[in-house]
């Protein structure tokens, strides 16, 4: 008797949890599950967008993206802006996270929000403002022939070098403010006598940065830098408004091509622009998988 | 168990509702991006008086629609109303056009829409059901000029009626040409190689580039090419490696850059902005509908005059490039009006075209338009010459190339090759490279 009432209990309970995950699961079975069935289906088809064929065979559009040509470059250019951007980004961010978290600093408040202001900008305008700036008669070329730096204006998003290096500039500025929001609310959960014991131990500044800043700010380093490859790989904005791809899709992202495929241009591919957005999900389940393990490594 | 379901019921209506309310969401903010914020979308209703067009530019295309709504309230229907929705540029009307195609539902299209002529080749064979043809329509089309008439023509059919003359002009700043000893007929009918060598000297005289062009299309390849009579299409296949003009237009391009004759920009803004609102350059080689852009500069008005394209061998050459045509789609309710304000302004008035090149600087295709007195005025900006009527004069001589769907792509990978020229690779191997990447592409 009492064993079969409490466990009916129990099953009220336990289904009224599910009634109330109901919303929840209907909410991103349609917004989410459906269209990601739907979009893996696309990647399967080729032909015009509104008579859409199975390709024959099935993978074609995954094998075709290997022999093509500007594919490999768009991922080539992404995983650049990863490889140099991110880490640069990153240590940046932890090490004026590191300075604005001192304790005897003036007009903290006011040095955060000058580091963190870029992320309040829009990714459309800043990558414009940076176009601009970079213009070959823009703010950075008058100011360095003024200077004598440069003896005639420099084309800096014409050349393929360049234009790469702007786009680093410009992703460095517009997101390390935002990677250091986290370190500070990681230091700030570091409890300052770790500190004063190192001190006490003739610990100097570099050992303490190493030996305890790094290891406890761990798990922030792990989830900025997963956001990071994350969002790196998805870059599209500035791509698309900094510079449009150019010079000769020299520094074109993945996902700016996969735009180009499915509107871009007058082409309309959604097949295959479907199948290069799976192959970037696979990336960056495979990369956040990677940086999540080694962040684990310690414990 | 009453109260359990009870409970169900309310969750699943609550996760019903916010459903409802999430995909509701979903559904208007892309329509109405779709429509760019305007409250009116898709077509008219049958037997009204009232047109909806999609339209950019609103100093050139839309000054134009504006003139022939008018013409057509005066002078046909005087309830008559064009509400053109202003689109933020050509991207936008494709992008949308391309969106109610895939999803086989234009409900959200206007009655009319007009986008580049380069288009509506690859729009009726992706999506047939979309436009309405005007055949049946009361246009003398033997009045249009012949080569802009051949971008709307699918199958034999007409689908669209044309708005802009794109023939190409090369206009000229005649007091820097003066520095380096030569006038506006130096420049007509001269080589490539003896454009670049004035080029040559107008740099080192006065630090500005001859001319400049879009380093992210294919324009001034197409340009060069069809002045030639050579297109970068045979028989519906990319026809670029065993193109013996193709070679010796690319390497123009590569040694006209090198030398400084040709600024080739960054982007179109970078083009529009910097190279010739920024009077970096003595020259400008484009379809006339730069003309407003350039005219924006007021500084030099007076000083510039036009003349043809020069050609590989010497002669006078003739392109067409970047115009547009007005299209009625098939979510249009009253195709009977819209083809008679279509046939009736742009297949042939006067007024329309006198208003739209008043207004907007919108050269008109129809050769008998251009006797109108507006035409044979003289240009203050162009030193007080005649220009639109000369325009109109080139337009009869654009040679007919072959077209393709995949005309836009194919100028952004030879553009590709060209650049990646300048920076030091071959040329062949580019060559080879930008038509294998066409070829994959168009599935070939």
């Amino acid at each position: 008797m009492k064993n079969e009432k409490s466990g009916s209990l129990m099953a009220k309970q336990r289904r009224a949890g599910w009634y109330y995950l109901m919303p929840g699961t209907v909410l991103i079975t349609i917004m989410s599950f459906i269209p990601i069935i739907n979009g893996f289906l696309t990647s399967l088809k080729t032909g015009s967008s509104a008579s859409m064929k199975w390709a024959s065979p099935l993978t074609y559009n995954y094998t075709r993206m290997f022999k093509d040509a500007l594919f490999l470059r768009s991922m080539g250019n992404t995983f650049l802006y990863l490889v140099v951007e991110v880490p640069i980004m990153l240590i940046l961010a932890i090490l004026l996270a590191q300075l604005l978290n001192n304790h005897d600093l003036k007009f903290k408040g006011f040095f955060r929000t000058c580091v963190f202001l870029p992320c309040a900008t829009s990714l459309v305008s800043y990558s414009l403002i940076f176009k601009s700036l970079f213009a070959t008669d823009g703010l950075v070329n008058t100011v360095l022939c003024k200077l004598g730096i440069l003896q005639t204006h420099y084309n800096f998003l014409g050349n393929p070098t360049s234009a790469k290096i702007i786009i680093i500039l410009a992703l460095i500025w517009r997101w390390t403010g935002y990677n250091m929001v986290f370190f500070l609310a990681g230091l700030q959960n570091i409890d300052y006598s770790v500190y004063e014991a190192a001190k006490i131990d003739g610990a100097n500044g570099w050992q303490t940065f190493w030996k305890i800043t790094v290891p406890l700010l761990m798990p922030t380093i792990v989830m900025t830098a997963i956001m990071s490859i994350n969002g790196t790989l998805q870059l599209f904005d500035e791509s698309v408004n900094l510079t449009n791809g150019g010079p000769a899709n020299a520094t074109i992202t993945m996902s700016h091509y996969i735009y180009n495929n499915s509107m871009g241009q007058g082409v309309a591919n959604f097949g295959y622009a479907s199948a290069l957005s799976f192959v970037i999900f696979v990336m960056v389940a495979i990369l956040s998988f990677i940086s999540m393990k080694a962040g684990d490594k310690r414990d | 168990m009453k109260k359990i379901s009870r409970r169900a019921f309310l969750s699943v209506m609550a996760a019903a509702g916010a459903a409802a309310a999430l995909t509701a969401c979903g559904g208007s903010s892309g329509s109405s991006t779709a429509a760019s914020g305007s409250a009116s979308v898709g077509g008219s209703q049958p037997g009204g008086h009232k047109l909806t067009a999609y339209a950019w530019d609103k100093n050139f295309n839309i000054p134009a629609l504006n003139a022939a709504a008018a013409d057509y309230k005066e002078n046909v229907d005087p309830e008559f109303e064009l509400e053109v929705i202003e689109q933020s540029g050509a991207g936008d009307v494709e992008n949308a056009i391309t969106l109610a195609g895939s999803a086989h539902d234009y409900s959200n299209l206007p009655d009319i829409v007009q986008f580049q002529d380069h288009y509506i080749q690859r729009y009726v064979s992706d999506y047939p059901d979309a436009f309405v043809p005007m055949e049946g329509a009361d246009v003398d089309w033997d009045g249009f000029g012949k080569e802009k008439l051949s971008y709307s023509i699918v199958d034999g059919v007409h689908y669209g009626v044309p708005v802009d003359n794109s023939t190409v002009i090369f206009a000229y700043r005649t007091d820097l040409l003066e520095q380096v000893g030569k006038t506006i007929d130096d420049m007509t009918g001269a080589t490539w190689a003896d454009v670049t060598k004035v080029g040559e000297d107008v740099y080192a005289k006065t630090g500005k580039y001859l001319f400049s062009c879009s380093g992210d299309n294919g324009d001034l390849i197409y340009i060069m090419m069809q002045s030639e009579g050579v297109a970068e299409f045979k028989d519906g296949e990319p026809y670029i490696t065993e193109n013996e003009t193709m070679h010796r237009v690319c390497e123009t391009i590569v040694d006209m850059a090198k030398k400084n004759v040709c600024y080739l920009a960054n982007s179109w803004s970078d083009y529009i902005d910097q190279s010739i609102q920024g009077d970096m350059v003595a020259g400008v080689v484009q379809g006339n509908w730069i003309i407003p852009t350039m005219e924006a500069v007021t500084g030099n008005s007076g000083k510039w005059e036009i003349t043809t394209i020069p050609k590989l061998d010497g002669g006078e050459g003739y392109a067409s490039n970047g115009g547009s045509s007005l299209y009625i789609t098939a979510n249009c309710g009253n195709v009977d009006l819209a083809k008679s304000f279509l046939a009736y302004t742009f297949g042939g008035s006067t007024q329309t075209y006198d208003n739209a090149l008043r207004d907007g600087g919108v050269v008109t295709t129809v050769l008998k338009c251009a006797d109108s007195d507006v035409y044979n005025e003289g240009i203050e900006f162009f030193n007080n010459e005649p220009i639109y009527k000369q325009i109109v004069e080139m337009s009869e001589n654009v040679p007919i190339i072959e077209q393709s769907d995949y005309h836009v792509r194919a100028g952004v990978y030879l553009t590709t090759a060209v650049i990646n020229t300048i920076n030091g690779s071959n040329l062949d191997d580019e060559l080879a490279n930008a038509e294998q990447q066409l070829r994959f592409e168009m599935g070939l």
